[in-house]
Parts: structure tokens; C-alpha cells; sequence
């Protein structure tokens, strides 16, 4: 490993800089791709370097999650693992449409209310109709009043019966969408599960050495009760690193006490 | 009524937050749907899950039920006949048959 900071350049498996004011962050940064003034050369991080890259006395740590990380690193599987890829390759493939947002019913309600009105339109000059040619009357004008109001009212309905079978449509197209939204909800809410499951299992294989690690650093009692910059400490013990592992907290004697005792490349600050 | 059902897990965790927030608002909460009061406010809480969460949420509006007024006679007592005078097994058509009770393909086509 080849750390720069500034101009100043330390090579080895255990390099220190607490004789340098540099930000424990940035350098971290450094490990995992560039930050600036500071580079380290180093093999690329793992998923595990995410929760344990660095440890300071102020950080957070979700030690089950993070052991789990720290067991495969070491290349230990969970039986669970390989139906969750297979439901995750179902959850890919499934591909909601949008469910249609606000279904229009104004325009139904509308030509409803219009189709009311005419048909008492066409029911009135009927009656005209009927009362001129009883009285004897000239009905002409009165009967293509009727045929044109009659002819209104067969365009509305037929508006509404197309409108009707647009609102059903949509209506069926939202509950299609739905069911694959719903499909896909319960798909994650088992991979979830299976993920839970996976990780016990993983906390499961590291346990007893993840207690002993946090048993040197001096926790007595449950080692999931550590302080989280201790369990760091022991899940990067439990972890094979390649990366280096950015100390800033006072563990240790020096750096190479630190990377003895993790098993780990360190930089310590 | 707001039915708001929520279809993923981040907008059912919304939702779930939204009903602890505001209680008062809540009439009733199921798994990942809950009914919110018929307010502006309920409204606005189930509008700004449907801004966050998208076609993932999905509102209705739903109203109590009155039967003497909304339901026909005929579906009233069809329900009630069924329910004290048929056998356990019986299927609604076999026992509606040769009465004056609704068949399920009339109801069926005859909105409320």
C-alpha cells in the first residue's frame, strides 16, 4: 500500500499519519477512489469496507449487517442466497405501467345530465307535436323541431355509451397495473425476509469470534453491546480485508500493533 | 371516506408514518391501506403520499352505506332469506331459483 498526503508518501502493509493534520474522512475517501490531496494506492474495497473502513470513537455501525458483510468476505454463502437471486430476477422482470391517475368522471356526469335534459326535450315537443295535429294545426315545424332534438339526443348517448366504456377501461388497465405493483410488493417483502434470514445465518458462522475480538478490545458482557467503534474493530478482525482499514481512535499502541491484530492493511491517523 | 393502500414497501412505510403522525386523521389503519377522515386534511395527507409515492399509492373515496336507502327491497331481503333460510352449502342461484328473489346475474348488471 502507498498512501500520499501532501507531499508526504509511506509505504507498507501499517503506515501512520498522526504526525499529519489530515481529515479521517477524506482519507477513507481516498481508499475507496479519490479525495483530494490525499491518494492511496491500494486493492479496491469490498462491501464490508462501506461499514468498517473507518472507525472513529463518534461513528455509527449496524454490527448484525455489518457482520454479515465481514462472514462474506470470507467467502461464506447463506443457503438463502440463491432463491433470493432468483426472486430478484423475477422482481426485475416485473415492469408496473403507471395505474391511470385521476379517472375523469366529470365528462360522464355531464353528458349524463345533457342525455336527462334532452329526453325531456324530445318527450315536450312530442306533446307539441301531438296538441297541434289534435287542434287541427300545422305541425310541420313542430315535428322537425322533434326529429332534430331526437336526432341530439341519439349523439349524446351515444357519447356517453363511448365515454362509459373508456372510464371501464381505464378502470380495468389501473387494476392490471395494481395487481403487478402488488405482485412485485409481496416479491420484495419475501426477499426481504430471506435477506433477514441470510444475514442471521451469516452472524451465525462469525459469532463466537466476533465475541472473542470485542472481549480483547475490553467489552465484557453481550459483544452486540459494544460501543460501535469497538464492534468495528472486531468485525474488522472477523473480515478479510484487502483494503486498507483508516484508524481514528486510540486502540492501539501503533500501526502495525493495529494491522497485527485486525490481519489488515491500516492507516492510522 | 379516503381508502389510501399504499403498493411498495417505501410508500407503505409513509403511510404508516403518516397515520402515527396524525392520528386524529386516521379512521382505521389496515396493513398497507388506511381509511383517512373525510376532511381537507385527510385529503391533503393522501394527495401528498400520491406526490411522493406516484402510481405506487392509490386513493379512493368511499362512503358509509346506508341500506334501507341505497339498496333495493328485493336485495335486502334476498341477503336476509339467504342467510337464515338456506343451507349452508347452497349455492345463491340454486336457492333463488323458482323464487321471486334476484338472480346474481340481475344484481350484477344493475348498478346501486
Amino acid at each position: 500500500m502507498i498512501v500520499r498526503v501532501g507531499d508526504r508518501v509511506r509505504r507498507g502493509r501499517a503506515v501512520s499519519f498522526s504526525d499529519v493534520p489530515v481529515d479521517a474522512g477524506t482519507v477513507a475517501a481516498a481508499v475507496r477512489g479519490t479525495a483530494a490531496d490525499v491518494a492511496v494506492e491500494c486493492p479496491d474495497p469490498g462491501p464490508v469496507h462501506d461499514r468498517v473502513g473507518l472507525v472513529t470513537d463518534g461513528m455509527g455501525l449496524r454490527t448484525r449487517t455489518a457482520l454479515a458483510e465481514a462472514a462474506r468476505s470470507r467467502g461464506t454463502d447463506a443457503p438463502q442466497d440463491e432463491q433470493v437471486a432468483t426472486l430478484r430476477e423475477r422482481l426485475d422482470d416485473l415492469d408496473p405501467p403507471d395505474a391511470a391517475l385521476a379517472v375523469p368522471h366529470r365528462d360522464l356526469a355531464d353528458l349524463a345530465g345533457e342525455v336527462t335534459d334532452l329526453r325531456e326535450r324530445v318527450a315536450e315537443r312530442r306533446g307539441a307535436v301531438a296538441a297541434l295535429r289534435d287542434a287541427g294545426g300545422d305541425a310541420e315545424t313542430a315535428r322537425s323541431d322533434l326529429v332534430a332534438a331526437a336526432r341530439e339526443l341519439s349523439e349524446v348517448e351515444t357519447e356517453r355509451i363511448a365515454a362509459r366504456q373508456r372510464l371501464d377501461d381505464r378502470r380495468e388497465a389501473a387494476r392490471a397495473a395494481r395487481d403487478v405493483r402488488e405482485r412485485r410488493l409481496r416479491l420484495e417483502d419475501r426477499i426481504a425476509n430471506l435477506e433477514r434470514e441470510a444475514r442471521a445465518h451469516l452472524v451465525e458462522t462469525v459469532r463466537t469470534e466476533f465475541a472473542s475480538a470485542v472481549r480483547e478490545l475490553g467489552h465484557d458482557g453481550d459483544p452486540f453491546d459494544a460501543g460501535a467503534a469497538t464492534a468495528a474493530l472486531g468485525v474488522a478482525r472477523v473480515a478479510d480485508l484487502a483494503a486498507p482499514v483508516v484508524l481514528d481512535c486510540d486502540r492501539f499502541p501503533d500501526a502495525t500493533a493495529a494491522a497485527d491484530w485486525l490481519d489488515a492493511p491500516v492507516i492510522r491517523l | 371516506m379516503l381508502l389510501v393502500v399504499a403498493y411498495s414497501r417505501v410508500a407503505r412505510r409513509t403511510l404508516r408514518n403518516a397515520c402515527r403522525a396524525h392520528e386524529g386523521t386516521v379512521v382505521r389503519r389496515f396493513g398497507r391501506a388506511a381509511l383517512l377522515a373525510d376532511t381537507e386534511f385527510g385529503a391533503f395527507q393522501a394527495l401528498r403520499l400520491r406526490e411522493r409515492h406516484g402510481s405506487d399509492v392509490q386513493i379512493e373515496r368511499t362512503r358509509p352505506l346506508n341500506p334501507y336507502s341505497a339498496v333495493p327491497a328485493p336485495v335486502r331481503e334476498a341477503a336476509a332469506a339467504y342467510e337464515s333460510e338456506a343451507h349452508p352449502n347452497t349455492p345463491y342461484e340454486r336457492f333463488a331459483a323458482g323464487t321471486d328473489h334476484p338472480s346474481a346475474e340481475r344484481m350484477k348488471a344493475r348498478e346501486l
